[in-house]
């Protein structure tokens, strides 16, 4: 309930002057609806026994049925105002929302930014705040404006009519909606849980059969399987079907709260007029004022089905907002050159023993270091380390002689560029990706940077640097890719150079042009280079062996 | 609005037609708890008429009434809506079950494995309300206002020309809006979709904009992007709520004109509009509360106007897919008996089908014992030809002959079930190292097998050794650890025939030439090893070579 009413306040807030005045016209709408039955009943009802009584001429009936015909164009017209205010401010909220989450994902450290990978973790985050906006528009709201509605209904029937009736139909629907979401809206919760786990594991289980699918076939395990599958889609199944269950139930309920409502109405507005306690026209009103306030519940069906789901989606996005809230370190001048560490040590939060120890290490401008070391012996994590993603480590780093920690995060990248092993790529022209490391990028520096990672001809086959590639970079093989990401890189003109498997996926002969046009782009820079191949060893100046 | 739906999608129709028994049914029992109403108005106005008339007792049967018809209304819609739910379930799971056997089996995949896996678990789920809200509401609306029309114009000729004008009227302005709407969100729809996947494509390079100190820059695109999104979902919704607000606005007129009209009339003031009699005050309530009702099916069809373009956007890409031509992998992919008789590969004049184009395999012999290479170019088609051996792919002409028999569909899983395929990329699984070296739990010797792949320290060296995750969210091994792990797994699996697809590729030269070792090696216990390489080196160490055909002459070139 709290992580409800976290995200309530989340959504409410980033608008609230709009969602008030949308607040004050749902109120408006469900009033004047009210009214126009109310209104309409006692004005038929009062006619028919002014007609049977024939004094039909002295009766007023323009004022009650002007007042019929403004409310129902009245009430037509606020609810279009209401959904426009509610939707825009919702939407206004969820697009900050994303905002946020995005700048807060921008601050994770770079393994807590890899480990985000694959586009389902990422839908996660879409499809999380697209869920939440039912908690304005299908929850909080349509709630408060029964509460209110009620309060005003119950005062004027009150007056209009008796305390009897008045009482029968706000205690009547607010009782039994308060019963029907406490005993449904819990019903939802485990199974709404359920049924969105067994989904991504059906999108997870279908996309690695696709991946794996030749292994599958080669182990005859492809049946096996699709078996998984099956068995996954049932339990999604199984958890819908409750879903839906609870769902029809609170129709059912809220429905049948609506004609016992009304039919007490009915009942109560005959024993009035029988015991002459009101006359029947007034009576009439509560019959229909009863009716008419159906709107006030039934629109609670959607929000009860939907609440286990909002709920989810709120604290998936409610954990993410504590995520990443470090504070960026201030910034300094550095005027010296390379690239150092002393005494470096490292450990991976939870692990035992250190992956790095007292690492000693220096590389000078204009020096190519390869880093080697078997897989698992830290090449990565020191990386990571040198560039800054990763605050936790113990000794010292300098970077231009000046001590890393002391470094604001735009001054250290405007000094040093890394190229993680896996770089992605993004969806748009060649030149966009470019821009992505230099807005200003003229078109002779990128061809030239392209021409410099053995690119051009690539690119030229594809329309030169206005060719598009699809998303995350489609269209480039995996070496055609890298050599991008390369290129992207050199475009900073770094002083300190950082890459993890430069070549990879590049045959012999291209990866050694490929790493002396990086040379010959930056003959300056320290460039330190995690490697395993021997062409990248082989153009390296010195080794640096990690064990 | 009862209009046919524009040109019919294959998939909405197939599942329509299955859909028809269980629809009819529910949509039936849906609007006999349409037309139930006039029982519980007729109740109502009854009771009112006789509060009127001045003798108000006795008329709790009529209250009791109400709600009991009312009950009854609701029982019908829940019972209804279980029936329909029950359908779109059995009818979406069937869907699925279908999408996914058959993209399974294509040679070449025809989406990308994540628009696959978002079809079958994101998207079939739309046709649900399609199914269950839709098109019950397009059946009630042809029933109910229908009958609630006849009732009125019994009473009242006036009042049911109201409403008869009225409710036409509602199509015909939809019907304006509906064209410009539909329009609007189409576009809207396919920009909606695209923005999604743009945010998508900038969230996945986080790391990488953060490298390049793009964050910025990015932050700000970011954030234009989202308010563009909701400019756009804006406008969608605006027109979305203007038609209903035009819906909402005749039906209140219509109201409001026959609560008029039925004031007026018990007045004495309006003279017309009954079939000779005066109009009672029964029947004037009883009027006033089938107005609502006549329009309450328009309302509920339009509210379920948008599940309907989600419904037809899925079936239209069901179709697109279902049209995709290509051929089948041989067998079904499940387990059976190694197919009998000797490891041996014949391959005679054979071609098989890539991206359309036939490529040429080579004519070759492989015995038990032997370690040939597979020479020719990147791009030659040595995968293919390994894959055809493997029974991944059908020869589009000649014919495959493995341990004497023809390779296709009736022996391709029993050929399967004895070779071991070691691909260029490795797929690993999100699973523990100790499932994928032995998914079928027999309790073989894992460490000796490991330990003959030379991929024994590979497991020392990973953070949980054999109860390693690996895969996509979970540690990662390199290309050339990842073959090792299948040449384990070959061992353990007793494989006897190997078809390795560049195995040294990214690999240094000593642990290429181990791994090459541990080929031979399983040669040398009798099994057939193909190797695929333009590794001078490797085929070198081999000991015989095949090239590709019209290759041979331009390799020399290399």
């Amino acid at each position: 309930m709290r992580v409800l009413w976290r995200a309530f306040r989340l959504i409410w807030s980033a608008a609230p002057w709009a969602m008030w005045r949308g607040a004050l016209m749902y109120v408006t709408v469900l009033l004047m609806g009210a009214a126009l039955l109310g209104l309409s009943g006692w004005f038929i009802t009062a006619t028919g026994i002014a007609g049977l009584a024939g004094i039909g001429i002295a009766f007023d009936v323009f004022r009650p049925s002007a007042g019929v015909r403004f409310l129902a164009l009245g009430r037509a017209g606020t609810r279009y105002g209401e959904r426009l205010l509610t939707h825009d401010a919702t939407l206004r909220a969820l697009s900050a929302l994303r905002t946020s989450l995005m700048r807060r994902l921008s601050r994770l450290s770079l393994p807590e930014m890899q480990r985000l990978r694959g586009p389902l973790a990422l839908t996660r985050i879409t499809a999380d705040v697209d869920a939440l906006d039912g908690i304005v528009l299908r929850l909080g709201l349509p709630i408060a404006a029964a509460f209110l509605t009620h309060g005003l209904v119950f005062m004027a029937l009150r007056w209009l009519t008796t305390p009897d009736m008045a009482l029968t139909i706000a205690v009547g629907y607010l009782a039994g909606a308060a019963l029907v979401m406490l005993r449904l809206a819990g019903a939802t919760f485990s199974p709404s849980r359920a049924a969105e786990r067994a989904n991504q594991s059906l999108r997870r289980d279908t996309i690695s059969m696709m991946r794996g699918r030749t292994d599958l076939y080669v182990q005859g395990r492809l049946q096996t399987h699709l078996a998984g599958l099956r068995a996954a889609d049932d339990e999604m199944r199984a958890a819908m079907a409750q879903l839906d269950r609870v769902d029809r139930e609170a129709g059912l309920v809220l429905s049948l709260l609506v004609s016992i409502v009304a039919g007490a109405a009915l009942a109560l507005g005959g024993h009035l007029v029988a015991t002459d306690a009101l006359d029947p026209a007034r009576s009439a009103i509560g019959f229909f004022v009863a009716l008419a306030l159906a709107e006030t519940v039934l629109p609670l069906r959607r929000g009860i089905a939907e609440i286990g789901r909002i709920r989810d989606a709120a604290e998936n996005i409610l954990q993410h907002e504590e995520q990443g809230t470090k504070t960026p370190r201030i910034g300094g001048q550095a005027t010296g050159s390379g690239l150092k560490t002393d005494g470096l040590s490292y450990r991976r939060p939870g692990a035992s023993t250190a992956l790095l120890d007292g690492l000693r290490l220096r590389v000078n401008a204009g020096e190519t270091v390869a880093l080697v070391g078997p897989s698992g012996s830290g090449k990565s994590t020191l990386l990571a380390l040198l560039a800054g993603t990763e605050p936790e480590y113990l000794g010292d780093i300098h970077v231009l002689d000046q001590d890393l920690r002391a470094y604001g995060e735009r001054e250290l990248r405007a000094v040093l560029t890394m190229v993680p092993q896996r770089s992605a790529l993004i969806g748009g022209s060649i030149l966009d990706n470019l821009a992505l490391a230099k807005p200003d990028v003229s078109r002779e520096e990128a061809d030239a940077v392209l021409e410099a990672v053995q690119l051009a001809q690539v690119v030229a086959r594809m329309g030169g640097l206005d060719g598009m590639l699809g998303e995350s970079g489609a269209g480039l093989s995996g070496g055609e890719s890298r050599r991008l990401v390369l290129a992207r890189a050199l475009l900073r003109r770094p002083d300190i150079l950082l890459l993890d498997e430069p070549t990879e996926g590049l045959d012999t002969l291209t990866a050694e042009k490929v790493l002396a046009g990086i040379r010959a782009w930056l003959p300056d820079a320290a460039i330190l280079m995690a490697s395993h191949r021997r062409a990248e060893i082989e153009s390296a100046d010195r080794v640096f062996k990690l064990s | 609005m009862s209009r046919r739906s524009s040109p019919k999608s294959v998939a909405l129709a197939r599942i329509e037609t299955a859909a028809r028994p269980a629809l009819k049914r529910a949509s039936a029992v849906m609007a006999l708890g349409g037309v139930l109403w006039p029982v519980q108005a007729g109740a109502a106005a009854y009771s009112i008429q006789s509060w009127a008339q001045g003798h108000p007792e006795g008329l709790m049967w009529a209250a009791l009434l109400f709600i009991a018809v009312g009950a009854i209304r609701a029982l019908l819609d829940h019972w209804a809506g279980g029936v329909l739910f029950r359908m779109a379930d059995r009818l979406i799971s069937d869907e699925r079950h279908a999408l996914l056997a058959r993209e399974s089996g294509r040679v070449e995949q025809a989406v990308s494995s994540a628009s696959l896996a978002a079809l079958a678990a994101q998207k079939l789920p739309l046709l649900t309300p399609y199914l269950t809200r839709y098109r019950p509401a397009m059946t009630r609306v042809m029933v109910v206002p229908l009958v609630l029309l006849v009732l009125t114009f019994s009473v009242s000729w006036a009042a049911g020309l109201v409403l008869l004008v009225a409710g036409p009227l509602i199509p015909v302005f939809m019907a304006l809006i509906g064209i410009a709407a539909k329009q609007a969100s189409e576009r809207q729809m396919v920009e909606i979709g695209a923005l999604n996947d743009l945010l998508i494509d900038r969230l996945s390079a986080l790391a990488d904009i953060r490298l390049l100190d793009a964050t910025k820059q990015a932050e700000t695109d970011f954030e234009d992007r989202a308010e563009g999104l909701r400019h756009r979902s804006m406008a969608v919704l605006r027109v979305a709520f203007l038609s209903s607000t035009v819906l909402e606005l005749f039906s209140a007129i219509g109201v409001a004109m026959v609560a008029v009209y039925v004031g007026f009339s018990l007045l004495g003031e309006l003279q017309f509009g009954t079939w000779g009699a005066e109009l009672t005050l029964y029947q004037g309530v009883f009027l006033l509360l089938l107005a609502p009702e006549y329009f309450q099916p328009l309302r509920d069809l339009a509210a379920a106007w948008h599940d309907r373009a989600a419904a037809l956007a899925v079936a239209d890409e069901m179709d697109r897919l279902e049209a995709t031509d290509g051929e089948a992998v041989p067998g079904d992919g499940g387990k059976a008996a190694p197919l009998k008789g000797e490891a041996t590969i014949a391959c005679r004049s054979a071609y098989v089908l890539r991206g359309g184009q036939p490529v040429a395999l080579p004519d070759l012999t492989l015995m038990p014992g032997k370690v040939v290479a597979l020479c020719g170019p990147s791009g030659s088609g040595k995968t293919s030809c390994l894959l055809a051996l493997a029974g991944l792919v059908p020869p589009s002409d000649g014919e495959i002959r493995v341990a004497d028999r023809t390779l296709d569909a009736t022996t391709a899983d029993a050929w399967r079930a004895r070779l071991t395929f070691i691909p260029q990329a490795v797929h690993m699984p999100d699973m523990t190292l100790r499932r994928f070296l032995d998914p079928d739990e027999t309790g073989a010797d894992i460490d000796a097998a490991l330990k003959a792949a030379h991929a024994d320290r590979i497991v020392t060296a990973l953070p949980d050794g054999l109860e390693t995750r690996l895969g996509e969210t979970g540690a990662g091994v390199s290309g050339g650890e990842a073959r090792r792990f299948l040449v384990a797994r070959a061992i353990l699996r007793g494989a006897d025939v190997v078809l390795a697809d560049e195995p040294t590729a990214d690999l240094d030269p000593d642990t290429a030439a181990i791994l090459i070792a541990s080929l031979r090696a399983l040669a040398d216990k009798g099994a057939s090893v193909l190797i695929a390489t333009h590794d001078p080196q490797v085929i070198a160490a081999l000991d015989r070579s095949v090239y590709m055909p019209d290759t041979a002459a331009t390799e020399g070139a290399q």
